[in-house]
């Protein structure tokens, strides 16, 4: 667990840190390697690390939403880092 | 107290009869602990066995992610987590491979610094310990650095579960020279040439499969898939071929009389149902994956390895393989 991961997530920027903290701890590599615009498949990111990164969000998220939950079949949907923060923002009301 | 081992009862084609039976001998014939994880109104009778319950079942067939998100009261999900909380000391499953390694890495998660976990299968040698081949399947695409790991994770595994000291790495190729292969192959030869704490060969090709000049054979998760299928395929081809020959006329059937004491359990050896199936490496728990067609004695072999590796402390072995500063 990050300070990202942790602290109440009131806005994008906010997310953002946490998609990247967490999408960073699954790929063994740092939150500044993950760019907002790289698509998962430029990160190595397969169909099993989404998996696992859409897991710890509902986890980190349910904490500050009760039964955070994301759908399995938007996932097709989500191809990078901005898509998943825009996705996850929308669903929180997020600015 | 021993742990006793988690066995989806629901995962196989010969599920759950056969799956129970197993685990039954596995018990009375090799003295094994196992817990049984399935939904009660579809097992039948547990034969004595101790029963965890659930309500789903994950399909051959399911989409392995999803199915895992979607069941989590599934026989897989669950044994997934009877390791992850301590109370299994392993689990092993011949159901969907792709839910079962998608369960056992949500539940148990990755041991620290590892890229992604990869699947071994023994290869039997003649005469000596079996070759392990990693990656049998489960990353199609890797990177140099992922090789390397999974070079790293099943050189541990091997040296624990074969009792072989410092296991030989061969890099599969197509050729021996470091010259040789695509520019996967070529940057992975140069990592592991470099690598600390690694008995590496060189390349290995692909008649060096059987018998095998290494303990340990790394390449890809689709080579490595193609590879074993084409074995497969390779024995079962050759095997029908002998028994056609052999069934030709009196005398060569008289020939056969006297080769099959001599044949057969060579032949046995070379069976999915001897060598108990194949193992998950680099997660935080043990998940031994059995052939979808397993039958009670590749279930009592499978339940066997997975003892096995427990008590050889596998996953503590693949943890300081990763991370040596950590031991």
């Amino acid at each position: 667990m990050t300070d990202a991961d942790n602290n109440s997530i009131t806005d994008r920027a906010g997310l953002l840190a946490l998609v990247k903290s967490q999408l960073a701890e699954i790929l063994e590599t740092t939150p500044d390697e993950i760019l907002e615009d790289a698509p998962f498949a430029d990160l190595g990111a397969d169909s099993l690390a989404l998996i696992e990164l859409v897991e710890a969000l509902e986890e980190v998220l349910s904490a500050q939403v009760a039964g955070f939950h994301i759908d399995d079949e938007d996932l097709e949907d989500l191809t990078s880092v901005n898509d998943a923060v825009s996705y996850v923002a929308a669903k929180l009301n997020l600015a | 107290m021993t742990l006793p081992i988690a066995l989806d009862a629901m995962g196989g084609d010969f599920a759950p009869s056969l799956i129970i039976q197993g685990a039954r001998r596995a018990v009375d014939e090799l003295g094994l602990e196992v817990t049984l994880v399935g939904v009660p109104e579809l097992m039948g009778d547990p034969m004595g066995l101790p029963v965890v319950a659930c309500t789903e079942v994950i399909a051959m067939d399911d989409e392995p992610g999803s199915s895992v998100r979607k069941k989590k009261d599934s026989s897989l999900v669950r044994a997934a987590e009877l390791v992850r909380d301590g109370h299994a000391s392993a689990m092993v499953s011949a159901g969907n491979t792709g839910a079962t390694m998608a369960s056992a890495l949500l539940r148990m998660g990755r041991l620290p610094g590892v890229l992604r976990p990869c699947i071994a299968t023994p290869i039997p040698n003649p005469g000596r310990a079996p070759s392990t081949m990693v990656d049998a399947g489960a990353n199609a695409e890797c990177t140099p650095e992922m090789l390397v790991q999974f070079a790293q994770l099943a050189a541990a595994f091997a040296g624990a579960r074969f009792n072989i000291d410092a296991p030989s790495v061969g890099l599969l190729s197509i050729g021996e020279e470091s010259s040789k292969g695509n520019p996967l192959v070529k940057a992975t030869h140069e990592l592991l040439a470099a690598t600390e704490n690694l008995n590496f060969f060189g390349n290995v090709e692909g008649r060096d499969l059987i018998p095998a000049p290494v303990d340990v054979i790394v390449t890809d998760g689709f080579t490595g898939n193609v590879a074993l299928k084409t074995l497969e395929g390779a024995f079962k081809f050759v095997f029908s071929t002998v028994l056609k020959v052999i069934d030709t006329n009196d005398e060569t059937r008289k020939a056969g009389e006297a080769l099959f004491p001599y044949l057969l359990p060579e032949a046995h050896t070379l069976t999915p149902e001897y060598q108990g199936g194949a193992m998950l490496l680099g997660l935080n728990g043990l998940c031994v994956i059995s052939h979808g067609s397993s039958n009670d004695t590749a279930i009592m072999n499978a339940l066997r390895v997975a003892s096995e590796m427990h008590n050889a402390g596998v996953v503590e072995k693949m943890r300081l393989a990763i991370r040596p500063d950590q031991g």
